[in-house]
């Protein structure tokens, strides 16, 4: 299970953390900023490399002793961060590709609500229920 | 150049299409009026001046006679939502006169996606199917009247539409409402 | 006794999906509102802003839904051949008919039959030739919207020879 999920905008902006534990939500945060440079390097390797990251999921971006930190990022430039604990029994490949569709997907829900304003921070219930889910937490 | 993603399915995002743009309708009139209840009724409206044209389609399409009676009528209507919406609303709590029903349904392509805000929980935001209703009905001579008694926006669990009964009308084309 | 049904459609099972004549109903009552409203009506130039930026909102969040199984695209001009075969064939029944860019951030969409002009008048009338750009403002907008939303940032204009016949006009604006 995740311990934190963030949705990174196209300005590098988070427009929306939520983490298991929010007492370390400070240490998550620290992580998620780390992780959006890592991306963009990923993202900005010119043409050369340009078929590896075709794929939206771009895998692992680093690893600490407690946890992974995988990230996404879709074509309309929007970067999707989780973090799961390194002793977390799914950490196949295929479960974490899951996570991240399960999020891509509910991120589309969210932003097809003509309530919403493309660029604001996430607030829908919606979203926070899949969120939820994807920590385990319900 | 390979086209590496999964085909679109047409009908999925024509549907989505719709469901969007309808979206969009609703917040630019939101913008346009300061009063929510302006915006309730400029949907009834334009649902007005769509049924007046999809009842055509309606009959073309299922080569549907005249109504017997009002329960015949009802189910018409339900035939209508499958058609057009792709949902069977059930039909309920027939009035004792037989002149008032419910359509109760859960979800509708128009709602997909949305999420009210607080501030907005006077807009009836699917308002446009009851002007749909009276504009369809009165191309075959109905007159009915149409509002919502329960909204799954605003946290009830079913959607239910009621509709009444008020009179048959002469044989006569009805001016068009803009 | 009840008349027999002859839709076989109304067998199937829910499908929770709008049908596809739903959009073109409501998409001519928001031309005939935006008309109507305080703005619209005097003399000088239709005000069809208000369809634009409905089409705009509308071709931003359509984007986000349309590509989640998509690779990344490679440059502008995939992206901009994505938008003239998939998303137009599945909003509007076909493809563009012909693309042309000069390399430089101009491309021109050709449709020999759009959808939204494929319902009225006679091909060559000069009256709806005259009313054709109200059909076309909310389109100019769902394109630059879905572009804005790939992070390219453009102008779309619209153009009619003939109907059903148009061109959109893209400019890209470089940073």
């Amino acid at each position: 299970m995740a311990v934190c999920v963030a949705v990174i905008g196209k300005d590098n902006s988070p427009k929306y953390i939520r983490c298991s534990d929010e007492t370390a939500a400070l240490q998550f945060h620290y992580k998620v900023h780390t992780s959006i440079d890592i991306i963009e390097e990923k993202l900005n390797t010119g043409n050369k490399m340009a078929a590896d990251v075709r794929e939206l999921f771009l895998g692992l971006l680093f690893s600490t002793e407690e946890h992974k930190i995988f990230g996404y990022a879709t074509n309309t430039k929007i970067k999707f961060i989780v973090v799961l604990q390194s002793t977390n029994a799914s950490l196949r490949d295929n479960e974490v590709r899951m996570i991240f569709r399960k999020l891509h997907s509910a991120y589309a829900n969210a932003v097809c609500n003509p309530f919403y304003v493309p660029g604001d921070q996430i607030q829908s219930k919606g979203f926070d229920t899949a969120v939820m889910e994807i920590m385990g937490v319900s | 150049m390979s086209r590496t993603g999964a085909r679109l399915d047409a009908k999925k995002v024509n549907s989505e299409l719709f469901t969007l743009t309808y979206g969009a309708l609703v917040t630019q009139l939101l913008k346009d009026y300061e009063n929510v209840e302006d915006v309730n009724k400029q949907l009834e409206r334009m649902g007005y001046n769509m049924g007046i044209r999809l009842i055509e389609d309606f009959l073309a399409r299922t080569g549907s006679g005249r109504c017997y009676d009002f329960r015949d009528t009802a189910e018409k209507i339900q035939s209508g939502f499958k058609i057009f919406l792709g949902i069977t609303p059930t039909i309920t709590n027939w009035s004792p006169a037989g002149d008032a029903f419910s359509l109760c349904f859960e979800t509708n392509p128009l709602t997909e996606f949305v999420e009210l805000p607080d501030h907005c929980l006077n807009l009836k935001y699917c308002n446009i199917l009851t002007g749909v209703l009276r504009g369809a009905c009165e191309m075959v001579q109905m007159e009915v009247a149409s509002w919502f008694l329960q909204d799954q926006l605003k946290n009830d669990s079913v959607t239910e539409i009621r509709v009444k009964f008020v009179k048959r009308l002469e044989d006569a084309i009805p001016a068009g409402e803009d | 006794m009840k008349q027999q049904n002859v839709d076989t459609k109304t067998n199937l099972p829910d499908t929770g999906e709008a049908d596809e004549c739903l959009f073109e109903y409501l998409h001519a009552e928001m031309v005939n509102y935006v008309l109507s409203s305080k703005t619209n009506g005097k003399e000088g130039e239709e005000e069809l802003s208000p369809l634009e930026w409905m089409g705009f909102g509308v071709g931003y969040r359509i984007m986000e839904r349309l590509t989640r199984e998509w690779a990344r695209f490679k440059d502008e001009l995939d992206t901009i051949k994505f938008i003239c075969m998939d998303l137009w064939s599945s909003l509007y029944r076909k493809q563009i008919d012909n693309l042309r860019t000069n390399h430089q951030g101009v491309y021109v969409l050709h449709d020999n039959a759009f959808r939204l002009l494929t319902n009225i008048g006679a091909p060559d009338s000069t009256q709806y030739l005259r009313e054709a750009p109200r059909l076309l403002a909310f389109t100019c907008g769902l394109l630059r919207g879905s572009l804005a939303n790939l992070g390219i940032v453009s102008t779309v204009t619209a153009e009619i020879a003939t109907l059903p016949s148009c061109k959109f006009h893209v400019q890209v604006q470089r940073v």
